[in-house]
C-alpha cells in the first residue's frame, strides 16, 4: 500500500522494482485480484481510449450546440504543415480535443479521472505508442504510473471540480500524463515524481467554471492545455531539472487551495467564466 | 481506493455524475422492480433539472431503467429504444425539500404490474445512493448485492432476516433499519458480501408481517 508519491519511490527502491509495479501489486492485493488479472484490465481501459479516439466524428454536435467540429479543423491545420509546435505536439492537441469533443457528445470516452479532463492522457500516451514505437505492454505500465499518481491526488487532495476546481481534473490528468510520459521516456521514479510535480505546479488554483454547467466550455480546449502542459512537464524532469518543491508537497498545495477557493469556482457555474456576458446569452 | 475509479470507468459522456451516475440510478432501480418497466414516471431535482438537458441526463436514466450500463453506446438513443419497447415514459419536477442537488425520482410500473418509487442521488464520480424506496428512507450504494425488506416495524425481522442469511453462508456487509413510525412500515437494508439466491427471498416472502422483498444483483439481467 502506498499513500505518497515518495511511498511509491521508496517500495520501489525496497523491492528493487519500478513504480508501476508497486501500483500494479497494491491493486491485486487490494481488489483481490492477480497481477497478470490486474494488468488486463488496465490494458481494456488503455485500449479503450485508443477506440475511442478511433470513433472521433466529425460531423456530430453537443447538445447544447457549443461542442463539435474543432477536431477536424485542427486536423485539417495540422495537416497544412502551419502548426508551428510540430508533427507530436500537434498530433497530442488534436487528439486531446477530439477526445473533449466527443465525451460532450455522449460518446464513450474513459474518465480519466474524470469525464471532463478524458482527453488529456489518451492524447499524450496514444500519440507517445506512435512516434516512440512503443509496445502496447509498454503503455499499460505508464498506465499504471498515471492509475498511482492519480490515487495519491484522490486521497490527499481531490480528483473532482466541484470539490478542487479544474486543477483537480485538468491539473491532476495533466500530472497523471507527465509521470506517464517521463516513465515512457526512460525516466526513473525520481524523475516521473518530478514530471507530475512540474504538471501540477503550472495548473495550481485553475477555476471550475463551466459554462450552463456543461462540460463543454472551457473543458474540452483545457484538455489541450493539460496535454501540452504535460509533454513540456516530462521534458523538463528528462533534462535532470529537479522540482523545487516536492511531488507529495504539491498536491498538499492543491488540496488547500482548492479548500481556499470560493464555491463561485467549483462548478456551480456562479463565476468566472460561467457569468461572462456572452455566456449568459448562450445559455437560456 | 480503486485505481480503476482513478482511470476509468469507460463511459458514455459528458458527466460523471450527470450522466454515468443518472444511468446508475436508473439501472439499480430497473434492477429493484426485477422486472422490465412498462410506465415510468422521473421526476427531477436540482442540479439535475437545471443542467440535465445537455448532458443527456434524462437519456441515461431511461437507459439505465432499460438495463444498459454507463458504458453502452445505444444511451442517447434510449428515447427511441424505450418507445420501441413499448415502455410509457414521462418527466417532471421533483417536489423534495433540501434534497441532495443531483437527485431523481423514479416512479416505476412492471410489465405484471410490480410498483416502485425509488430516489436515486448522483454523489460524485459516477457514484450513487439510494436514498428511499417507497418513500421510506433508504442508504446504499448499488456497489453490493443489496436485500431490501419491507416490514412492519417489530421485534424479530432483523433476526429472521439474519439467520436465513447466515444457514446460506451469506455475510452481511453493512445492515440498515428504517421506519416511518413506530409499529407502522419499516425497511431493513442488508449488504452482503455474496449474493443472495432467489429461494432465500421467496422463503422471506412467507414470513408473517414481511412485505415485498427487493433485491439488487449484481450479476447481469434477471
Ligand atoms: S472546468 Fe470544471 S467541469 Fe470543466 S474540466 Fe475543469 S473541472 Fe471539469
Amino acid at each position: 500500500m502506498y499513500h505518497l508519491i515518495s511511498d511509491i519511490i521508496r517500495q520501489s527502491e525496497e523491492n528493487e522494482c519500478v513504480f508501476w509495479e508497486i501500483v500494479q501489486q497494491a491493486d491485486a492485493d487490494e481488489r483481490g485480484v492477480s497481477k497478470e488479472e490486474s494488468f488486463e484490465t488496465m490494458r481494456k481501459m488503455y485500449q479503450a481510449m485508443r477506440e475511442a479516439d478511433e470513433h472521433y466524428d466529425p460531423k456530430v454536435r453537443s447538445a447544447s450546440g457549443m461542442a463539435g467540429g474543432a477536431g477536424q479543423l485542427l486536423h485539417e491545420y495540422n495537416e497544412t504543415g502551419e502548426n508551428i509546435c510540430g508533427d507530436f505536439v500537434g498530433k497530442v492537441m488534436e487528439k486531446a480535443i477530439k477526445m473533449g469533443e466527443s465525451n460532450a457528445c455522449m460518446h464513450r470516452i474513459v474518465a480519466a479521472p474524470t469525464a471532463g479532463s478524458c482527453g488529456v492522457i489518451p492524447a499524450v500516451f496514444l500519440v507517445a505508442e506512435e512516434m516512440l514505437h512503443l509496445s502496447e505492454d509498454q503503455m499499460v505500465e505508464a498506465m499504471y504510473v498515471s492509475a498511482g499518481i492519480g490515487s495519491v491526488i484522490a486521497e490527499n487532495a481531490s480528483l473532482a471540480g466541484a470539490s478542487g476546481g479544474c486543477q483537480a481534473e485538468i491539473g491532476s490528468a495533466s500530472a497523471m500524463a507527465a509521470g506517464g510520459l517521463a516513465y515512457l521516456q526512460g525516466g526513473d521514479a525520481g524523475q516521473i515524481a518530478d514530471a507530475a510535480a512540474f504538471a501540477l505546479k503550472n495548473m495550481l488554483g485553475l477555476a471550475c467554471d463551466p459554462v450552463g454547467g456543461l462540460v463543454e466550455v472551457p473543458c474540452i480546449k483545457r484538455n489541450v492545455a493539460g496535454a501540452v502542459n504535460a509533454l513540456t512537464s516530462a521534458q523538463l524532469a528528462m533534462a535532470g531539472i529537479k522540482s523545487a518543491i516536492p511531488a507529495d508537497e504539491v498536491i498538499d498545495a492543491m488540496r488547500r487551495i482548492g479548500n481556499e477557493m470560493p464555491s463561485n469556482i467549483k462548478e456551480t457555474s456562479l463565476g468566472g467564466l460561467a457569468t461572462s456576458p456572452t455566456a449568459q446569452k448562450r445559455i437560456v | 481506493m480503486n485505481i480503476f475509479d482513478v482511470v476509468g470507468p469507460v463511459m458514455v459522456g459528458p458527466s460523471s455524475s450527470h450522466t454515468a451516475g443518472a444511468v446508475r440510478i436508473g439501472y439499480i432501480a430497473r434492477k429493484l422492480l426485477a422486472e422490465q418497466p412498462r410506465k415510468v414516471q422521473i421526476n427531477l431535482y436540482g442540479s439535475f433539472l437545471a443542467t440535465g438537458e445537455g448532458h443527456g441526463t434524462k437519456k441515461a436514466i431511461v437507459a439505465g431503467l432499460l438495463g444498459m450500463q454507463t458504458d453502452d453506446e445505444r444511451i442517447p438513443m434510449a428515447f427511441e429504444l424505450a418507445k420501441q419497447q413499448g415502455v410509457d415514459v414521462s418527466f417532471g419536477e421533483a417536489n423534495l425539500k433540501d434534497a441532495h442537488p443531483n437527485t431523481a425520482q423514479l416512479i416505476l410500473q412492471g410489465i405484471s404490474g410490480q410498483t416502485i418509487e425509488v430516489v436515486g442521488q448522483s454523489v460524485g464520480g459516477s457514484r450513487i445512493n439510494i436514498a428511499s424506496i417507497d418513500g421510506i428512507e433508504t442508504n446504499f450504494s448499488g456497489d453490493y448485492p443489496t436485500l431490501v425488506v419491507h416490514n412492519q416495524d417489530g421485534p424479530g425481522y432483523v433476526s429472521a432476516v439474519s439467520t436465513l442469511l447466515t444457514e446460506q453462508g451469506i455475510n452481511i456487509a453493512y445492515m440498515q433499519l428504517y421506519r416511518s413510525n413506530r409499529g407502522g412500515d419499516a425497511v431493513m437494508v442488508a449488504e452482503c458480501d455474496q449474493e443472495v439466491p432467489q429461494h432465500v427471498m421467496e422463503r422471506l416472502k412467507q414470513v408473517d408481517g414481511i412485505g415485498k422483498v427487493t433485491y439488487l444483483g449484481m450479476m447481469g439481467d434477471e
